[in-house]
């Protein structure tokens, strides 16, 4: 199959082609996600322009079409890299150049899971939390208790696909011009690398602030010294502010990659901690008088309690 | 031949769905929700919840703005809220259910939750009961344990799909193969989405608005617990994405965070601590790089 290759007339693809491609795969990564092949079918959905532009023959339009219905799975923004590496290379072979369906098979399924960790931890880990933090902390009820503010929401959805968008195009792009050469020393270089540290900085700064922000425990346990009390939790702010949440977070943390405890099941633990705390009994017990709190754990920002709304009638 | 007509035709019929159903639901709602007929009127609404949900886990919208946008309850929030006619407390619901989801990570095809549910059918069925959003958060966190069940009978099905697509190389037809990736993977999907949350939103409204009242006379600690749970459950959130950041070289910052909103009492706003971060980050790359991550990854290999 490989020795006329060279007689036929060269196919260049246009930006235009390229661009086509990187639509379909933007629209259209996750649309048949499945248990099977993952991103598979969609990988070939977007190959299909590029392939009908530059095979003619039937029987090497199937060829193409199976090679890139096979499993697949990256992260779809940063991930494009390898697409338009993928495509690059395919205009290479069409034009005679010796590259057989293992080279293709190889950069794909050796790139797809580095890129998916670069691309989680980008895209998932660092960009999104911090745009949704920025669109929450304008949306939800402030803390004072005043009405939030619904832009947050427009915002973080403005934001979030503009960046997404502009960085998935550009690595799309890088994709392409550099080939796979190119693509596998941006990969050697180290700057993927650099910036996922730098991303891991900025996100581990960001959930911290987050940690303060929206974890809410608070013990509400009075210790009798003589003829004084000490709010339990005020020695503890003492301390440190919001010691308590802190501990919560990290123990958390702790259980889930730790002890591999499944998140589920500890959504379930939290809750009942949460109901028993808030069961009359402890209130009976407890009751801070200032505050008239009925529960030993309750929002630190929140210190008189807010009664349960009456009912309706 | 021009672009337009070589254009491939899931592209123009993507073109035209988002801009018609993404109108739809923008301007329906409150256009909706000012006309007679209390009965229908509901229906409606639920079924523009149903389709809001369809489309957070659909391609329509460019892609990214379903899973990055629609698909996170802080939007979702906000458009339940135009749907239903108060935007400001839909967004202040969403808001809370979403801080939850903070740390969300889909990777490698496996979901903890599903946020989308979360967003869209918990805040409808949460404003229904008039919930205050802290204890939306844990109304939320029920219904996004359902919304799995979609998402794994989804992962199961779709492969189908991809030997219909094995059938249509097999026959050299490209655009075969391309359509089979789009058309009938999102009927399956809508049909297992659209239709499940909008019976929840339609039916489940008032059984929510029951219980609640019934709580509130009956059990009022059950509410405040919900309440307790808010505060308790991000953690989870935010520890689910921990796994994957703090560690290597990088964690010191996590404390340094918590330390900059702490000493501030929460009077530093997170746009301040996102500058700061890209400026620490870009100091601890220029200064100590990928060294020590590549060291540790080379002896856990």
């Amino acid at each position: 199959m490989g020795m006329d290759m060279s007689d036929r007339p060269a196919v260049k693809l246009d930006r235009s082609d390229v661009r086509r491609s990187f639509w379909l795969w933007t629209f259209f990564s996750h649309a048949n996600y499945n248990y099977e092949r993952l991103q598979g079918t969609a990988f070939a959905q977007a190959m299909v322009p590029i392939i009908k532009k530059l095979y003619k023959d039937p029987e090497e339009i199937k060829a193409a079409l199976k090679r890139h219905l096979v499993f697949f799975n990256t992260e779809p923004n940063v991930g494009g890299i390898i697409h338009g590496a993928v495509i690059a290379m395919e205009e290479q072979r069409a034009n005679g150049a010796d590259i057989d369906d293992d080279a293709i098979n190889s950069v794909k399924s050796g790139l797809m899971g580095p890129l998916a960790g670069v691309g989680d931890t980008i895209s998932q880990g660092t960009i999104t939390p911090i745009l949704l933090s920025i669109g929450i902390s304008l949306a939800a009820v402030q803390p004072g208790g005043g009405r939030g503010n619904p832009l947050g929401s427009i915002l973080y959805f403005v934001l979030e696909v503009g960046i997404m968008l502009a960085l998935a195009y550009w690595f799309w792009f890088q994709g392409y011009d550099r080939g796979r050469e190119g693509v596998t020393s941006l990969l050697r270089s180290g700057l993927l690398d650099k910036l996922v540290v730098g991303a891991g900085a900025l996100g581990n700064l960001v959930l911290g602030a987050l940690t303060f922000q929206f974890v809410h425990v608070y013990l509400t346990v009075t210790v009798k010294v003589g003829d004084g009390t000490f709010e339990f939790n005020e020695i503890l702010d003492k301390v440190m502010p919001s010691l308590l949440p802190l501990i919560f977070t990290l123990l958390t943390w702790w259980l889930l990659a730790r002890r591999r405890v499944s998140p589920i099941l500890l959504l379930g633990i939290y809750f009942v901690i949460a109901m028993v705390a808030a069961y009359p009994f402890f209130a009976g017990s407890v009751v801070d008088p200032t505050t008239q709190c009925p529960s030993i754990l309750h929002e630190f920002y929140q210190p008189d309690c807010i009664p349960p709304p009456a009912p309706a009638s | 031949m021009t672009r337009v007509q070589a254009s491939p035709l899931a592209l123009r019929v993507s073109v035209l769905v988002t801009t018609a159903l993404f109108g739809a639901l923008i301007f329906a709602g409150p256009a909706f929700a000012q006309t007679e007929g209390e009965g229908t009127n509901d229906l409606v609404r639920a079924a523009l919840v149903g389709l809001g949900y369809y489309l957070s886990n659909s391609p329509w919208l460019l892609g990214i703005g379903g899973f990055f946008g629609l698909y996170r309850p802080l939007v979702a929030g906000f458009i339940v809220g135009i749907i239903f006619g108060d935007p400001v407390t839909g967004a202040e619901i969403g808001a809370a259910i979403n801080i939850l989801y903070l740390g969300f990570i889909s990777a490698g095809g496996s979901i903890p939750a599903d946020p989308s549910v979360a967003g869209w059918v918990g805040t409808a069925l949460a404003m229904a009961g008039g919930l205050s959003s802290e204890a939306a958060i844990a109304l939320g966190v029920a219904v996004g344990l359902l919304g799995t069940l979609v998402f794994f009978t989804r992962m199961s099905v779709d492969a189908v799909f991809a030997h219909w697509a094995d059938a249509r190389a097999e026959a050299g037809d490209a655009d075969g193969v391309a359509r089979m990736n789009w058309l009938p993977p999102q009927i399956f999907l809508f049909f297992i989405s659209f239709f499940p949350a909008t019976i929840a939103v339609y039916a489940g409204s008032a059984v929510v608005a029951d219980a609640i009242n019934n709580l509130q006379t009956n059990a009022p600690w059950i509410l405040r617990g919900f309440e307790i749970a808010g505060g308790l459950l991000p953690a989870i959130g935010l520890a689910l994405n921990m796994r994957f950041i703090f560690r290597g070289t990088v964690w010191p910052y996590f404390f340094i965070g918590f330390i900059l909103a702490a000493s501030t009492a929460g009077g530093i706003n997170i746009v301040t601590i996102g500058v700061i971060g890209v400026a620490l980050a870009f100091l601890h790359v220029a200064f100590v790089g990928d060294r020590a991550e590549r060291a540790m990854q080379s002896r856990g290999a």
